[in-house]
């Protein structure tokens, strides 16, 4: 065997050198004959002549040659494959049957691997990528933390470990000039991000280190989108002045399509093609002063240097800024996460337990595949003992076999790619909007060798016992007896029905899994947020700078806007914050509050908002005490401010809050240092699976103006009816202003729980699929069974069995089946809860309730599917069954 | 030349088979060396004799090298191997099987 196929490989990759060989070889035999003819006196002419005769066509006999060489193999493989088709052919309800289910799992698990292949396989899209690293602060308070950009240029002048660091910072601007305004996301960097990113632009520059002085930042780069869409790809663009936040800035450079922002988090935008604008950072106001967080750090490490040893040499730097800025930097730790896991790692877990219940599918696909064939391999038991008895070796048999079961499997897995095809469709449709890397989710090469491979694997997995089964056949037996009552038929029984258990099993432990999704997503969905989704229309807007230079022009805009939002017909209430809800907003300040100290070396930190009077109401947060903002509270009226709940129970457990005073200066002297609060209002939920809120405060926008505000309008009906009142409002004050965002409240409270939606759905299917195939599994064996004791079961009818005793036997049959094998499912289960705790919520991963309902569900289905076969049992006419003995 | 016989190609095998039973032998030289023994009667064209070899060949049946032919020519020798031993002994044994129940049969008939 291995002879051969070593024979084989080298006539294949030998070829001219065989060739060769075998032309001289050929030589050797016509001269030897013309020798020969000579040698009884022809004369050479004719002597060449007969041997010429002799010898045929010599390109006739190379040609011959080569066959012989090796196509035998093939040819044997044609021969199996002929006959299994023939097989396949003559069998189409067993045939389409393995397909389908075989095409089904197969097919998702290529689906859930180009999930896999495209977010976590695939190289981030930055050279060296594994080089690149987020720089993040970290402290008792805050784990993880944007940094202070004084403390950014101290670690960029001190640190070794980086061959490039850079800073980053959300901010949006908004265009005019080119058409309608619009808004688009924008981030301030400091010069050499693209470098520390490893790309470069398609024209023009990056920003130098001169932009990063004050004075000198109206320079802008813009996205390859932006360049086509407003810009019409004019190659000329370099240098061109657009009219940005309503000044002047002139593009210095034009980066390539498929630069991929590397995610954020704070103001996050997510990963992926989804910024359009970068300006320079610049650095200005009082060094000393380090107690803002608001850029973040990427890095790129020199090779050689791990992110570990960088973390080690940042800290020391961190320890010395703390010595010497005592007041902002003593405290905080640096944080150095790889970039990877900064943009996959939230999503790994889930896909890699997407994966393994898929997998889970697979195996019960085989082991039901393999029970199928099993059932077959006995009815075919006589064919195999023919050719076991015509001297067909048993290697060629089983090869025979696992030619069929091979075709069966690559059936199952060209179909199934189809179904991937489909399949990876409408998962990327399904999956959260702001999902890393979706875009890079392809049915791709490596998907089709996954496949490949998985077919072959398959294959082998589920043909191989019940080939070397089938081959153990006696030929004596199977020509003799029929194929009831062997005794290889009753280790057959005993190996399927351990394979009914494993599905069984393995299918409870999916069910299981299923069931703890769906609990999950029925606490998110029923979660209380503290504020109301439904008939809210949001949208956000940005004052520029060059217009709205004072507080009081950019108070005075918004309390125009929400008496004209207001007074529309169908809005109930119109309110603007600085945020909404679950968008990642997350400021935050140190604070003094009246009559407490905090303890020594911590502070009191909360996080801060601004609203309007209307906006609680227009959001749907309940007053728990005291009142709103009103009208009355502007500037240079007493300083107001309103608290959460959380913030209530934090600073003043137990105590009335109304009245009680806390400023942000630290060392408040005057009245107006302080601010009184007037109301506390129920908590929001951070996020909506968040156990509580962080403690907040309000400011009234009216004494702490903000420029970029979101909207709320509570409408009475459909919200979708009011934004084009919305725009139209905004227009009539300040028709150089865009209006973004535009967005429902309920569907951004919906992507926001589309993660464990995804989640749940997958598993759901997948748990569908397993006990369907399960049940079939189930089905197969009991039948079978009943096939092979008819007789039995005819003779116990004739000595006076009642018809719901066989019922009840075989009913029992097939619950030995199954409780062992629920209860397998219920163990692996249990020791597999700490895989999925992470993703459940409110819910033990060992939920009682869900594994009691799983087991009686299992126990259901397989007496379900063991009833039509215990239906036939019981329905034995006794006089048929006994004669055909 | 009339009297010579085609043979199958199973025979062709077994012939080859037997001829290298006495050490390794050319191409040319088993043709000879047939069509001498069988008196004349058997010969084995080229044209199915080297696919043979190299069919045999593959089938680790028989193994080859190059030598040194008597007239100091670069020749292909070919010999058995020990398969190809246990081989020749299966199919003189499965051929002796046949040909004496053909035998049996034109008697009978």
């Amino acid at each position: 065997m291995l002879d051969d196929l070593r024979y084989r490989v080298r006539a294949l990759f030998h070829r001219n050198e065989l060739e060769i060989d075998l032309d001289e070889e050929l030589h050797f035999h016509f001269d030897r004959e013309v020798q020969k003819h000579i040698a009884r006196g022809m004369s050479q002419e004719e002597a060449r002549r007969m041997a010429r005769m002799a010898f045929g066509g010599h390109e006739q006999v190379k040609e011959d040659c080569r066959e012989a060489r090796g196509t035998n193999f093939i040819e044997l493989t044609m021969d199996d494959a002929k006959y299994a088709i023939r097989q396949l052919i003559g069998n189409p309800t067993f045939s389409i049957i393995m397909i389908l289910t075989l095409a089904l799992s197969i097919g998702a698990n290529s689906a859930i691997f180009s999930v896999i292949n495209g977010v976590l396989l695939k190289r981030l899209p930055y050279p060296e990528a594994d080089r690149l690293v987020r720089v993040f602060l970290s402290s008792h308070e805050f784990p993880k933390f944007p940094l202070n950009p004084w403390d950014f240029l101290d670690f960029r002048a001190r640190n070794h470990s980086f061959e490039s660091i850079a800073a980053f910072t959300r901010g949006d601007v908004q265009l005019s000039g080119e058409g309608e305004p619009v808004k688009l996301n924008g981030f301030g960097i400091t010069s050499g991000y693209f470098r520390v990113l490893g790309l470069q632009p398609e024209l023009g520059r990056e920003f130098d280190f001169q932009s990063e002085i004050p004075g000198n930042g109206l320079q802008v780069i813009i996205s390859d989108r932006l360049w086509h869409s407003s810009f019409g790809a004019d190659p000329g663009i370099i240098g061109r002045k657009i009219t940005m936040n309503m000044q002047p800035f002139t593009i210095i450079g034009v980066m390539p399509a498929g630069t991929e922002h590397p995610g954020n988090e704070y103001h996050s935008v997510a990963y992926g093609e989804s910024v359009d604008v970068w300006w320079p950072f610049s650095f200005g106001g009082n060094s000393n002063q380090r107690g803002s967080h608001f850029i973040e750090g990427i890095g790129r490490l020199k090779s050689g240097v791990t992110a570990q040893q960088a973390r080690s040499e940042m800290n020391t730097i961190m320890a010395q800024l703390g010595r010497e800025h005592p007041d902002g930097d003593a405290g905080w730790s640096v944080l150095v996460i790889p970039l990877y896991n900064e943009v996959v790692g939230a999503s790994r877990q889930m896909l890699l337990v997407l994966l393994g219940a898929v997998g889970i599918v697979l195996l019960i696909a085989c082991a039901n595949a393999a029970n199928l064939l099993m059932a077959r391999a006995s009815a075919r038991q006589r064919e195999i003992a023919v050719r076991l008895a015509m001297g067909a070796p048993r290697l060629r048999v089983v090869r025979q076999l696992l030619t069929e079961s091979l075709l069966l499997s690559f059936l199952g897995g060209a179909l199934g790619l189809l179904f991937a095809f489909a399949g990876v469709r409408a998962l990327v449709a399904l999956l959260p909007s702001d999902f890393p890397r979706a875009n890079d989710i392809h049915v791709s090469w490596p998907v089709l060798l996954f496949t490949l491979a998985v077919s072959l694997a398959t294959g082998i997995l589920f043909g191989l016992v019940p080939a070397l089964q089938a081959s153990r056949t006696d030929p004596k037996d199977g020509l003799q007896k029929s194929t009831r009552g062997t005794t290889a038929g009753k280790h057959q029984n005993r190996l399927r029905s351990a394979l009914v258990m494993a599905e069984v099993g393995l299918a409870s432990v999916l069910l299981i899994g299923a069931g703890l999704m769906l609990r999950t997503f029925l606490n998110l969905i029923h979660l209380d947020p503290g504020f109301k989704q439904d008939h809210l229309l949001t949208a956000t807007l940005s004052l520029p700078n060059a217009q709205y230079k004072k507080g009081e022009q950019i108070a005075n805009f918004y309390e125009r806007l929400m008496a004209s939002l207001t007074a529309l017909p169908g809005v109930e209430s119109a309110g603007a914050g600085s945020d909404l809800p679950w968008t990642g907003y997350d400021e935050n300040t140190g604070l003094t509050i009246e009559g407490r100290k905090p303890a020594p070396g911590e502070g009191f930190h909360t996080r801060y908002h601004m609203a309007t009077p209307g906006y609680f109401k227009a959001m749907g947060i309940p007053l728990l005490h005291g009142r709103f903002f009103t009208d009355a509270d502007k500037d240079g009226s007493p300083g107001v401010a309103i608290i959460n709940h959380a913030m209530a129970q934090k600073y003043w457990p137990g105590q009335d809050v109304i009245g009680k005073r806390m400023s942000f200066h630290d060392d408040p002297q005057k009245d107006s240092d302080w601010l009184r609060i007037v109301g506390v209002v129920g908590d929001v939920k951070d996020q909506p699976n968040s156990p509580g809120a962080e403690p907040a405060y309000w400011w009234s926008e009216n004494q702490a103006p903000q420029r970029d505000m979101s909207v709320a309008l509570r409408t009475t009906s459909d919200p979708r009816q009011a934004i084009d009142e919305l725009r139209q409002a905004v227009r009539q004050l300040d028709p150089g202003l865009a209006v973004a965002d535009v967005k429902l409240m309920n569907e951004l409270a919906d992507s926001s729980i589309s993660t464990p939606r995804f989640t749940f759905v997958l598993v759901g299917l997948f748990a569908g699929l397993a006990i369907v195939l399960a049940a079939m599994g189930a089905y197969g064996v009991i039948s079978y069974t009943v096939g092979q004791r008819s007789s039995e079961f005819g003779l116990r009818v004739a000595l006076g069995a009642q018809r719901g005793d066989l019922l009840r036997m075989v009913l029992a049959q097939s619950a030995k089946l199954a409780v062992p094998g629920t209860l397998i499912g219920v163990i692996l289960a249990l020791s597999l809860s700490r895989v999925v705790r992470g993703l459940v919520y409110n819910v033990s991963p060992t939920d009682p309730l869900v594994i009691t309902a799983v087991v009686l569900l299992v126990l259901f289905i397989a007496l379900l599917a063991s009833y039509m076969p215990a239906r036939r049992a019981a329905s034995i006419d006794p006089m048929t069954t006994l004669r055909t003995e | 030349m009339t009297g010579r016989i085609e043979l199958p190609q199973g025979t062709v095998d077994l012939l080859i088979l037997r001829t290298l039973v006495t050490g390794a032998q050319h191409g040319w030289a088993i043709s000879e060396r047939v069509q001498q023994v069988s008196s004349e009667v058997l010969s084995i064209q080229q044209g199915s004799l080297y696919p043979a070899l190299h069919r045999l060949e593959r089938r680790g049946w028989i193994k080859a090298r190059w030598g040194t032919s008597d007239n100091n020519r670069r020749a292909k020798y070919y010999e058995l191997t020990r398969t190809g031993h246990k081989q020749l002994e299966a199919e003189t044994e499965a051929w002796r099987k046949l040909s004496t129940a053909v035998e049996q049969v034109l008697e009978g008939a």
